[in-house]
C-alpha cells in the first residue's frame, strides 16, 4: 500500500510539473498585452512598457516560468495582476463556494442517482422507463435553460430561495443551505441522469451474473443478495463516473455561477483567463491538477475496496 | 422499500424547506433598513486612487473624498476644497482647502497632503494619469495650493471631481501597494475588510466622526456581477437595492416588477468612431462626403427600435444633452436617406462603393447591430466586413497596431464640453491618427483661454462642424435605467452612468 | 499504474458481448422502436442540415432589420430573430456549423485516440505506459482554461474550440480502445492469427478492430452530444463564434432577448435537445442490443399470471399421486420463455423425473435438450423471461409449483446447487469465507464463530488442503479446481438432502474431475445425500450414477437403471448417444517418461 501511494505521489508530482509548464507556455503564447489592459487605452506606450516590466513580462519565458515554479514550490503564488489580491487568498475565498456546489452535487447525485438506478435496475417496468426518459432529458436539455427556469420559478416567483448570492456556512448554516440549494439542484439534474443510467445498467448486468444465481439457491433473502452482493459489484463503474463528474465540476460550474451570482471558481476562471491574468490562472491550474490527482486516488482506492480483484497488492 | 424511500425524500424536502424558510425570511427583508446594497457590472482593479477610472468611482467615493464635488446636475460644489479660482490666463488654479479634516491615524489633510496625492497621481502611471500631465503643484500654506498647467485645460476642474481629485493618506504612500486593498481616506465610509471579498463584494461601514453630512446608511455594499440577469433577479427578490441596467431586455424585465422604480439615465451613446479620417487604412474615408454618406446610409430609427427596443434617442452628434455645445436640431442632421448617401458616394467617385472592415467585439457589437450595419451599408454599395477580435488582444490590435479604420463603441458623453473635445476630437487615444483641421484647432485654442461661462457659442460651433464634417457615425444615445427598490431614493448624476453614492438616501 | 489494472465493467462487458456474435449494429437499431425512432430523427436532422444551402429559404445572414422580433408568418415559418434574419434558415445553416463542429471534434478525438489505443493495448510496453501517462496528463488539465487560452492563441472561432475539444476528449477514446484491446490481446483467436503468420497490422486492423468497433460507436454518439452541448454552453458565457451561425449562438442570442421574445429560445433549444436526445437514445439502443441487456422482454400482465396459475393447477389436478419419488419428483414439467415479440417458446415439454433419498440420478442430453432448464426449474432460478408453464415438482412430498414464495423457499431448503463454471459462480468482491458463511448467519442465525467453524469443517470435507487460507482468500486467488470444491462446500452448507449439480466437472481438468466425482460419491455414502447430476458426459454417468434419464429436445426419451440403459438402451436416440462416445481403442503406445539429458529443459 505504501509503495503504491509513494509511486502515486511521485507520478503526481511529475504530472503537476508538466501541467504547469504546458499551461504556462500556452498562456504566454496568448500574448494578451496585460500592461495595456491594466492601464487602459489612455496610457502611453512607455507607461504600458513600464507596467509590463514591473510584472516581469519582459524576461524570457523560461526565466519567468522558473521564477514562478520556485516560488510556487514554496507556496507563494504571487498576486493577481488585475486585482492585486494574493492568488492563494483569491482562490481561497472562492473555493468554498465551488466546493459547496461540487460536494453538494456529488452527494445529491450519489444518493438520488444511485437510488433511482437501483430501483430501475431491480424493478424494471414503469420506474425503469421513467429513469430512461429522465436520463435522456437530463442529457438533452441545455443546462442553462433548465437553470434559468429554476431561478425564475423557485426564486423570483415563489421566493422560496434567494435568486443570487452566497452565504458562507460559517456565517449561517440555514443561509448557506438556502443559497446553494437551487444551484445544486440545477447542476444535479444531468449528473443524476448519468449516474442513474450507469447504475441501472450495472445492476441489471450484475443481477444476471452466475454467482448471483448461485447465491439465490442458498436460501438467502432477495433483499440481502441485492444490497450486499449486487450493489457492491455494480458500484464500481458508477464510482468512476462520479469521480469524473466531480473533476468536471471542479473546473467550475460557470453557467450556474453566473446565473446565480455565485462568486466561485468557474466565474473566476472565465474572468481571469480572458484577461490573461497568469498568476491567478496558474493557481487555478494547480488547484485543478491537485484536485484531479486526489479524486483519481480516491476513486482508485474506492474501486479497490469494492473489487478485490482490482487491488494493487 | 418504495414507501420508505418516498417518505425519506419527503422528509428531506420538508426539512430543507423549513431551513430555507428560516433563512429566506432574512433575505427577503425590504431595504427600509439602513443598509444600501448596490449591484454593478464594473469592477475596480484596486482601491488605490492612482488606479481609479470614472466607471468605478462609486467604489472610491465611499472611502475617499475628492477635492471638488460634482453635484447631480453637473455643477461644482465644495468638498475638501472650499474655494477655487483660475487666474486670467486660465493656466493657474488656486485652491483653498478645509482645515478640519484628518485621516484615521491622525495625519492632517492639508495642502502638503493634497500635493502629495496630486503628484503621485500624475506620476503614478495609472490609466488617468494624463489628466494631470505636466501639472505643477505648489503649496502656499496649510490650506492653500496652486496647480499650474503648461497650457489651459478646461477639464481640470472636472478631473478634480473625478479620479484625480481623490485624496488618500500620504502616510501610506511609502508602503508599496498599501492602498490597493486597504484604502485610507477621509470619505463617509470605511472599508470593512472582513466582509469584503475582492472581486465579488465590497462592504463599507459608515465612518464615525465624518467631517461632512453623515450618509443615511450605516452599511454600504457594492456587489459585482458579470451579467445583468442576476442583478435584476437580485432586485426583484430584494437582495439588491439599486443598480444601473444597460441592456434593453433586462430593463424590460425590471419594468415587469411594479415594486421597482426606474429612472432614465442618458450617458452613453453608441456609434462608430471613425478614427481613420485621414484615410490611412481605408483611403475612401478621407473624403468627408464618404463619411457623410455613411451617416445617411444608416437607418437609426430602425436600429434603435430593434437593438434597444426604442430605449434611447436617435442622434447624429457626439455632444451630450448636458453640455453647452448640444443642439437638439443636430440630432436629426443625418436623417435616414440612402439615396442621398448613394449620391454622395458617386460624387466622391465611389459609385461602386468600397470595402470597410471593422473590429467586432462581441461584448459590444451584438448580432443585430452587426447585421443592421451590414445591411444598411450594403444597400448603398459599401461592403462591411466584421473582423472577430478576442477581448484580450482587441485593445492592442485597435489602438496600438491600428489595424482598423474605426470601431463601434459605447462612449460616455461627459457633461463637460472640454472633456468631450479632448476625449474624442483632440489628438489622443481616440484620435490616434491625430487627424484635425483648422476649424477645430482654432476653436480649441480659443476655448482653452476662456472661462467656462463664455464658451457656449464656441462649443456649439465646434459641435456643428464636427457633425457636418462627419467625424463620427453616431447611432443613438442609449437610455439606461437606474433602478431602486421601495424605500430608497436616488437622483441621477449628469455626465455619469452609475450615480454617485452621495445621491442615495432613505425614503421618508 | 492502477488504471491498467482496472478494466471498467463497460469495456470488458462490451468486449464480451461483441465476441458472442451479437447482431449487426444496423439490425440492432432496427429491432428496437426507440433506437429506430432516434436514428430516424437524427438522420432527418443531418439530412436537413446538410441540404441547408438547398432547402433553406434564405441565407443565414440575410437580414431585414425592420422585421426583427416578428413572429411566424407565411414564408418565415419560425419568424425572425433579433437581427431580422429568418429563424428557419439560420437553424438549418447553423446546424451545419454545430454538427460540423461536433464532427471535427470527434474526428480529432478518434484520429488520436483509436490508433494509439490499438497500439497501446496490443503491444503494451513503453508505448502503453507513455500513453497512459499522457492520458492522465490531459485529463488533469482544466478544460475551460485550455479552451480559453487556445482561443486567445489560435483565434476566436468555433472550429478552434472544437479541435481543442477533440484533443481533450481523445483520452476517453484511448482508454476505451486500449481496455478493449488489452482484454482480447491474449485471446486464443489472436494467438491463432499470430501463429498463422498474419502481420500485426492485419491482426489489429481486422480482428482486434472489430471488437472495438461497437464500444467506440457508442462513445461517438455520447461524445457528439457532449460536444454539441458544450458548444452551446460556451456561447452562453460569451466564448463564441462571432459571425458563424450555430445553434449555441442562436440560443445565446435568444437568451439575451428573453424578455422581449421568449419564443426565440424554443427553436434552437428544440434543435439541440432533439439532437442530443436522439444521440443518447441511439447510443443506449446500440449498447443494449449488443449486450442483450434490457432486451425488452415483455412482462407478464396480471391476467396472464392468473390464467397461468389456473391452468397449472388444473393440470396438476389430473396428475396421479402414486409412484412419485420420495426426495424429488417431477411430473409433466413444462418450461417456456417469453419472447420480445410473438408467442412464448416452450423449451421443456413435459418431463417426468424421480430421485429417491440417497440416490444418484444422472440427467443426460446434448446441449439444448432442456436438462439445465429442468434443473433450474427445481432450484427456482430460471433465467429472466422464463417460467414454469405446467407440471408438478415435489420435494419431499411438498409441491413447489404455485406454492407461494415462503412455502416454495422452505421446500427448497432441502436443495443444494453445484454450478458448472466455478470461477464465475463466486462473488469476486467477497472472501470465500464471507460468502459461504452468509447463509448460515442470516438463514440459520448462527454466530460468526459458529458459522466459521462449520464452513472450515465443510472445506475440509471437500478435501481442501488448507481450509483456513482458502477461507480468507478471494475467488481470484484460488484455482479452478479449488473453486469447484468451494462451491460444493457452499452447496453443503445448508445441509441439503438433494444436491443438484449442473455439469460440475465440465470446466475442470481430468484429474480434478475424478476427485470432484469422488466427493459427490462420498457425500452420498457418508451423509445419505441424494444427487441429481446434469451432464452430457456418459462417462460420468457410468462412473457415478445409479439411475439415468436421457433427454432430447425437451423430453425424457428413456429412463432407468444405469447399468441397463447404458448397456442395453431401448431407444434409438440413446443408442446413437452411446454410439457417439469415442471408444477405448488405443491409438498409440502408452506414454513413457523421456530420458532426461544433462541440460535444463525449457
Amino acid at each position: 500500500m505504501l509503495a503504491f501511494l509513494a509511486r502515486r505521489l511521485g507520478a503526481s508530482v511529475v504530472l503537476l510539473f508538466v501541467t504547469s509548464f504546458v499551461t504556462f507556455m500556452l498562456l504566454s503564447l496568448a500574448n494578451q498585452d496585460v500592461g495595456r489592459q491594466l492601464l487602459g487605452i489612455n496610457a502611453s506606450p512607455e507607461a504600458v512598457a513600464a507596467k509590463n516590466a514591473s510584472l516581469g513580462l519582459d524576461r524570457p519565458l523560461l526565466v519567468q516560468y522558473a521564477d514562478w515554479l520556485v516560488r510556487a514550490a514554496q507556496g507563494d503564488f504571487g498576486r493577481s495582476w488585475f486585482s492585486s489580491e494574493y492568488v492563494t487568498v483569491a482562490i481561497g475565498n472562492r473555493l468554498p463556494v465551488t466546493l459547496s456546489l461540487v460536494i453538494g452535487v456529488t452527494v445529491l447525485t450519489a444518493v438520488v442517482g444511485y437510488l433511482l438506478g437501483v430501483w430501475a435496475g431491480v424493478r424494471r417496468g414503469g420506474i425503469d422507463r421513467f429513469v430512461q426518459v429522465f436520463s435522456v432529458a437530463g442529457y438533452a436539455l441545455p443546462g442553462f435553460l433548465v437553470t434559468i427556469v429554476i431561478v425564475i420559478v423557485f426564486a423570483v416567483q415563489l421566493r422560496w430561495f434567494p435568486a443570487i448570492g452566497y452565504i458562507p456556512i460559517t456565517q449561517s448554516v440555514g443561509g448557506w443551505l438556502s443559497t446553494i440549494t437551487l444551484p445544486v439542484i440545477a447542476l444535479s439534474i444531468s449528473a443524476i441522469a448519468g449516474i442513474a443510467q450507469q447504475v441501472r445498467s450495472s445492476v441489471i448486468e450484475v443481477a444476471r451474473a452466475d454467482y448471483i444465481r448461485t447465491l439465490a439457491t442458498r436460501g438467502l433473502p432477495r433483499r440481502l443478495i441485492l444490497f450486499r452482493h449486487v450493489l457492491r459489484n455494480a458500484s464500481a463503474p458508477a464510482l468512476t463516473v462520479l469521480g469524473m463528474q466531480f473533476v468536471g465540476l471542479l473546473g467550475g460550474a460557470v453557467i450556474v455561477e453566473q446565473i446565480f451570482g455565485l462568486p466561485g471558481i468557474g466565474a473566476m476562471t472565465i474572468q481571469y483567463t480572458t484577461r490573461g491574468d497568469v498568476p491567478v490562472i496558474m493557481g487555478l491550474v494547480m488547484l485543478s491538477a491537485v484536485g484531479v490527482v486526489i479524486i483519481n486516488l480516491l476513486v482508485d482506492l474506492g474501486i479497490g475496496w469494492l473489487l478485490p480483484k482490482a487491488r494493487i497488492s | 422499500m418504495k414507501k420508505r424511500i418516498l417518505g425519506t425524500i419527503a422528509a428531506g424536502v420538508a426539512a430543507a424547506l423549513l431551513l430555507t424558510g428560516c433563512a429566506g425570511g432574512d433575505e427577503a427583508a425590504p431595504a427600509h433598513d439602513d443598509t444600501l446594497r448596490i449591484g454593478t457590472m464594473s469592477v475596480p482593479t484596486s482601491l488605490d486612487p492612482i488606479d481609479a477610472i470614472g466607471g468605478t468611482m462609486p467604489f472610491f467615493q465611499a472611502v475617499y473624498d475628492t477635492l471638488i464635488l460634482r453635484a447631480p446636475d453637473g455643477s461644482y460644489e465644495p468638498m475638501l476644497a472650499t474655494e477655487w479660482a483660475y487666474d486670467d490666463t486660465q493656466t493657474e488654479l488656486w485652491l483653498t482647502l478645509r482645515d478640519d479634516v484628518a485621516f484615521d491615524d491622525g495625519t492632517a489633510f492639508d495642502a502638503d497632503a493634497a500635493k502629495a496625492n496630486l503628484d503621485r497621481f500624475r506620476d503614478g502611471g495609472g490609466p488617468n494619469a494624463a489628466y494631470l500631465a505636466g501639472a505643477e503643484v505648489a503649496v502656499l500654506d496649510a490650506t492653500h495650493l496652486t496647480i499650474t498647467l503648461p497650457e489651459a485645460d478646461p477639464g481640470l476642474l472636472f478631473y478634480l471631481t473625478d479620479s484625480a481629485g481623490l485624496m488618500a493618506n500620504p502616510a501610506r504612500f511609502a508602503t508599496e501597494d498599501a492602498l490597493v486593498t486597504t484604502p485610507d481616506g477621509t470619505g463617509p465610509y470605511v472599508l470593512d475588510t472582513s466582509a469584503t471579498a475582492i472581486g465579488t463584494t465590497w462592504a463599507y461601514d459608515r465612518r464615525d466622526g465624518y467631517w461632512g453630512d453623515d450618509p443615511d446608511f450605516s452599511t454600504l455594499t457594492i456587489s459585482v456581477f458579470d451579467n445583468e440577469n442576476a442583478i435584476v433577479n437580485g432586485l426583484k427578490t430584494g437582495q439588491l437595492d439599486s443598480a444601473l441596467l444597460q441592456t434593453a431586455d433586462q430593463q424590460l424585465a425590471a419594468e415587469q416588477d411594479p415594486a421597482l422604480t426606474l429612472q432614465d439615465v442618458l450617458f452613453d451613446f453608441q456609434g462608430v468612431l471613425l478614427f481613420d479620417r485621414g484615410g490611412y487604412v481605408t483611403p475612401a474615408l478621407a473624403d468627408p462626403r464618404v463619411r457623410q454618406a455613411l451617416n445617411f446610409a444608416v437607418d437609426r430609427e430602425t436600429m434603435l427600435s430593434v437593438v434597444r427596443d426604442g430605449r434611447g434617442e436617435v442622434t447624429s452628434q457626439v455632444w451630450g444633452v448636458d453640455t453647452q455645445g448640444y443642439d437638439a436640431a443636430l440630432d436629426d442632421h443625418y436623417a435616414y436617406d440612402p439615396e442621398r448617401a448613394a449620391a454622395l458616394l458617386a460624387e466622391a467617385g465611389l459609385a461602386d462603393g468600397f470595402e470597410l472592415t471593422l473590429p467586432r467585439l462581441t461584448s459590444i457589437v451584438t448580432d443585430n447591430i452587426a447585421t443592421a450595419l451590414q445591411t444598411d451599408l450594403a444597400a448603398v454599395g459599401i461592403t462591411l466586413t466584421w473582423a472577430d477580435v478576442d477581448a484580450g488582444t482587441a485593445l492592442k490590435q485597435i489602438f496600438v497596431d491600428r489595424e482598423f479604420s474605426g470601431m463601434v463603441m459605447n462612449m460616455g458623453q461627459s457633461s463637460s464640453d472640454w472633456i468631450a473635445y479632448s476625449t474624442l476630437i483632440a489628438p489622443g487615444t481616440f484620435n490616434f491618427f491625430g487627424t484635425s483641421d483648422e476649424t477645430v484647432q482654432r476653436i480649441a485654442g480659443e476655448v482653452r483661454a476662456l472661462p467656462e461661462d463664455q464658451t457656449a457659442d464656441l462649443y456649439r460651433e465646434l459641435n456643428a462642424h464636427i457633425v457636418e464634417d462627419a467625424w463620427f457615425l453616431p447611432f443613438y444615445r442609449m437610455t439606461y435605467k437606474l433602478v431602486t427598490v421601495p424605500g430608497i431614493d436616488v437622483v441621477t448624476q449628469a455626465g455619469q452612468a452609475e450615480t454617485s453614492i452621495y445621491n442615495y438616501s432613505l425614503a421618508d | 499504474m492502477s488504471q491498467q489494472a482496472v478494466i471498467p465493467t463497460e469495456e470488458a462487458d462490451a468486449v464480451g458481448a461483441a465476441q458472442t456474435k451479437a447482431p449487426g449494429i444496423l439490425r440492432a437499431i432496427a429491432s428496437r422502436p426507440l433506437a429506430l425512432a432516434a436514428a430516424i430523427v437524427l438522420l432527418l436532422i443531418v439530412v436537413a442540415v446538410v441540404l441547408a444551402p438547398v432547402i433553406a429559404p434564405f441565407g443565414p445572414n440575410d437580414a431585414i432589420p425592420r422585421n426583427a422580433f416578428q413572429g411566424p408568418q407565411p414564408g418565415h415559418w419560425l419568424g425572425f430573430d433579433t437581427a431580422g434574419r429568418d429563424v428557419l434558415s439560420r437553424l438549418l445553416h447553423g446546424g451545419q456549423n454545430t454538427l460540423g463542429g461536433a464532427v471535427i471534434a470527434l474526428l480529432v478525438a478518434l484520429a488520436i485516440g483509436v490508433p494509439s489505443g490499438l497500439l497501446a493495448g496490443y503491444y503494451g510496453g513503453w508505448f502503453d505506459s507513455a500513453s497512459n501517462w499522457v492520458t492522465n496528463f490531459v485529463m488533469s488539465l482544466p478544460a475551460m482554461i485550455v479552451l480559453l487560452a487556445s482561443r486567445a492563441v489560435l483565434g476566436p472561432t468555433v472550429w478552434v474550440l472544437m479541435v481543442v475539444l477533440g484533443f481533450l476528449v481523445a483520452p476517453s477514446f484511448f482508454r476505451l480502445v486500449r481496455g478493449a484491446v488489452a482484454a482480447v490481446r491474449n485471446e486464443l483467436y489472436v494467438d491463432a492469427a499470430r501463429v498463422a503468420g498474419l502481420p500485426d497490422w492485419r491482426i489489429i486492423g481486422r480482428h482486434v478492430l472489430t471488437v472495438v468497433r461497437a464500444p467506440v460507436i457508442i462513445q461517438i454518439a455520447l461524445v457528439a452530444g457532449i460536444a454539441i452541448g458544450l458548444q452551446a454552453g460556451l456561447e452562453f458565457i460569451g466564448i463564441g463564434s462571432g459571425n458563424i451561425p450555430t445553434w449555441g449562438a442562436m440560443l445565446n442570442e435568444a437568451f439575451t432577448s428573453f424578455n422581449r421574445a421568449p419564443l426565440l429560445l424554443v427553436w434552437p433549444g428544440l434543435a439541440l435537445g432533439l439532437t442530443s436526445a436522439a444521440l443518447v437514445l441511439l447510443a443506449a439502443g446500440i449498447r443494449d442490443a449488443l449486450d442483450d441487456r434490457g432486451a425488452e422482454v415483455r412482462g407478464q400482465t396480471a391476467r396472464e399470471r392468473r390464467d397461468l396459475v389456473d391452468e397449472r393447477r388444473r393440470e396438476r389436478g389430473g396428475t396421479p399421486a402414486d409412484g412419485r419419488g420420495a426426495l424429488l419428483s417431477i411430473r409433466g414439467l413444462r418450461v417456456a420463455y417469453r419472447q420480445p415479440s410473438g408467442p412464448d417458446v416452450e423449451v421443456v415439454h413435459g418431463v417426468d423425473l424421480d430421485v429417491e433419498p440417497g440416490q444418484i440420478v444422472g440427467l443426460v442430453g446434448e446441449s439444448g435438450s432442456g436438462k439445465s432448464q429442468t434443473a433450474f426449474s427445481v432450484l427456482g432460478i430460471i433465467p429472466e423471461g422464463g417460467y414454469i408453464a405446467g407440471g408438478s415438482v415435489l420435494i419431499k412430498g411438498a409441491e413447489l409449483v404455485d406454492a407461494g414464495r415462503a412455502r416454495a423457499a422452505a421446500g427448497r431448503r432441502a436443495l443444494g446447487y453445484v454450478p458448472q463454471e466455478p470461477m464465475s459462480n463466486l462473488d469476486p468482491s467477497f472472501t470465500i469465507g464471507a460468502q459461504l458463511t452468509e447463509p448460515l448467519r442470516f438463514g440459520r442465525r448462527m454466530s460468526r464463530a459458529q458459522a466459521r467453524a462449520r464452513i472450515l469443517e465443510l472445506l475440509a470435507a471437500v478435501e481442501i488442503a488448507d481450509p483456513e487460507r482458502v477461507f480468507a482468500s478471494y475467488p481470484h486467488e484460488i484455482s479452478g479446481g479449488m473453486a469447484q470444491r468451494v462451491l460444493i462446500a457452499g452447496a453443503l452448507s445448508t445441509d441439503p438432502e438433494l444436491i443438484i449439480a449442473d455439469e460440475p466437472t465440465t470446466a475442470l481438468d481430468v484429474t480434478v474431475q475424478a476427485e470432484v466425482l469422488g466427493i459427490l460419491r462420498r457425500l452420498r455414502d457418508e451423509r445419505g445425500v441424494g444427487v441429481l447430476i446434469v451432464t452430457h458426459n456418459l462417462g460420468v454417468v457410468a462412473d457415478l450414477c445409479d439411475r439415468v434419464a436421457v433427454m432430447s429436445d425437451g423430453r425424457v426419451v428413456e429412463r432407468g437403471d444405469v447399468s441397463q440403459v447404458l448397456t442395453a438402451p431401448a431407444e434409438d436416440y440413446t443408442k446413437r448417444l452411446i454410439g457417439a462416445v469415442p471408444d477405448e481403442t488405443i491409438v498409440r503406445a502408452p506414454w513413457r517418461e523421456p530420458a532426461l539429458s544433462g541440460k535444463e529443459n525449457s
